[in-house]
């Protein structure tokens, strides 16, 4: 039997300004499943992360997240519905410590099974929960974003370019962890453009170009489509 | 041994300046915005102590305790009624400068009906307190009392900020707050919660404001938000604990000069001021809080 979508997104529609940035998007996320969202610069990915997080309401169309309407909720409400998501530029609490940040999630977000000890070292942040969180670098503020989403215990993960930034010896842990996450049951959302990553990471695929699905399937598949191959290398 | 008096007496007015600008800069911090009516918060915590003491004797440190409960429940209103919406606008922190500017002149308006334009005070022996002598200068024993009090709304503070899951999440807020929003910190609960410890913290100071400054009118209220303004921008916009040093910074500047040269008094302050802008424009502990 096949388990009932965890996150189904329908028609889903947003404009700036008269300028449709998502026309219609559709998409499906099942519980352990990893989706990888491509498409070139400005085809809609991160809007369509911000409107079905909460963050920007929708122009039109609806978000059903485990069986809710979850259409242009607040996100904190998102978070206790069971949605989070991490940001392409993270912004850690900064004056607080990389542990407070963790807690900050871990109180506000549902119940984690995990201490956010546990969390930092899951994100490879073990033993630097005491450092300032100005004091990390890029990727480790990336790793500890991904921490705090993880802290509220989400069923479905929204993933805004995990991989940018991080070395080359850091990648293969970072896929590795995205695949636990969705072996535990998780439903996971992946913006990349690393295609090496994403082959390591996603079960299939969907891309974006001009706020519209214009392919839906495996890498393999994306991979030889005229259109996707018309879209990214313009030929 | 002049500069003797002056360093005390300056760190004592320092912690009454840093309490009576903290609730402002914890609203700004949080939810960006100005709260024009905070001096006139500071002037009604006075009339309080006034009003209680004078009715029933109620002595002013109770009335410390007995204005925060109220204060509360004004702040939750008030951010509920006015705050959220100001919060909600394209640029709250200009419409928290018209919407609280009018609410300002509203207060000083009710203020003079009710309490006409006399100045009101308690004596400062209530604490039971002597006064004594540094430099030959008489140092009130209230001014001692009322430093005190302020010291202990620090830590109080700084326990909330640092120590407790609320104090975590507002200083989340105050960093990034759609970030705070997306692990699930509801930002409607911290802000009505700051604008009440905000309202507190004003309120309390009106009362120390009796035997710091001497008394209260209705009109001060003006005056005493430039002043804590000032305050907040010497320590940083943002940062509650840069306010208690610019709050030390304003009541060193005020008293050496009162001391020194007593007619440049209400210039100097103002002066520091702006060579601290000139040399640091965050403010002595404060962090960019806008970019252009």
């Amino acid at each position: 039997m096949v388990a009932s979508p965890a996150l189904q997104v329908s028609g889903l529609t947003r404009s700036f300004g008269g300028l449709p940035a998502l026309a219609g998007v559709d998409l499906e996320l099942r519980p352990g499943e990893v989706v990888g969202l491509l498409g070139p610069n400005g085809s809609g990915k991160t809007t369509l992360i911000n409107v079905v997080s909460g963050v920007y309401r929708p122009t039109s169309g609806r978000v059903e997240l485990l069986g809710h309407d979850a259409t242009g909720q607040a996100p904190e409400r998102l978070v206790r519905l069971g949605l989070n998501r991490t940001f392409q530029t993270p912004r850690p609490f900064r004056p607080l410590t990389v542990l407070e940040n963790v807690q900050v999630a871990l109180r506000h977000g549902r119940d984690a099974a995990q201490s956010p000890e546990e969390i930092l070292e899951l994100c490879g942040l073990g033993g630097q929960g005491g450092l300032p969180a100005e004091s990390l670098n890029s990727s480790q503020q990336k790793r500890l974003d991904l921490a705090r989403a993880l802290a509220t215990a989400p069923e479905v993960l929204l993933v805004d370019e995990l991989a940018a930034g991080m070395r080359h010896d850091e990648l293969d842990g970072a896929a590795e962890l995205l695949r636990q996450l969705a072996a535990a049951g998780r439903a996971l959302l992946v913006v990349e453009h690393l295609m090496g990553f994403v082959r390591q990471v996603t079960d299939r695929v969907v891309v974006l170009n001009a706020g519209t699905t214009i392919f839906a399937g495996s890498l393999e598949e994306a991979s030889q489509d005229p259109h996707v191959v018309e879209v990214f290398l313009g030929a | 041994m002049l500069w003797l008096f002056a360093l005390i007496a300056g760190v004592l007015f320092g912690l009454y300046y840093g309490l009576a600008a903290l609730g402002l800069n914890l609203i700004f911090g949080v939810m960006r915005m100005v709260n024009l009516a905070h001096g006139d918060v500071i002037m009604l915590g006075g009339f309080a102590a006034v009003l209680l003491f004078d009715h029933f004797g109620v002595n002013p440190l109770i009335t410390v305790l007995l204005v925060i409960p109220p204060s509360l429940l004004v702040g939750y209103l008030t951010y509920y009624l006015l705050g959220r919406r100001v919060q909600r606008s394209r640029d709250p922190e200009m419409m928290s400068l018209v919407m609280f500017f009018g609410v300002s002149q509203v207060i000083e308006a009710v203020a003079v009906i009710a309490f006409g334009n006399n100045e009101a005070s308690i004596t400062s022996a209530v604490f039971g307190t002597r006064p004594f002598s540094i430099a030959g200068q008489g140092v009130p024993g209230a001014w001692l009392v009322s430093a005190g009090v302020g010291l202990v709304a620090l830590v109080l503070l700084f326990l909330y900020l640092y120590r407790t899951s609320l104090g975590r999440a507002t200083r989340a807020i105050m960093s990034s707050p759609d970030e705070a929003r997306a692990v699930g910190v509801n930002p409607d609960r911290i802000s009505a919660l700051t604008f009440g410890i905000g309202v507190g913290l004003a309120a309390i100071a009106g009362i120390l404001s009796l035997f710091m400054i001497g008394g209260t009118t209705p009109s001060e209220g003006v005056d005493l938000t430039v002043t804590a303004f000032a305050v907040i921008v010497l320590g940083g916009l943002g940062s509650p604990m840069g306010t208690f040093l610019g709050g030390i910074v304003f009541g060193l500047a005020l008293m050496f000069t009162q001391t020194y040269a007593p007619v440049w008094s209400g210039f100097a302050p103002f002066a520091i001021l702006l060579v601290i802008m000139l040399l640091r424009p965050t403010g002595l502990l404060g962090r960019t809080v806008r970019s252009v």
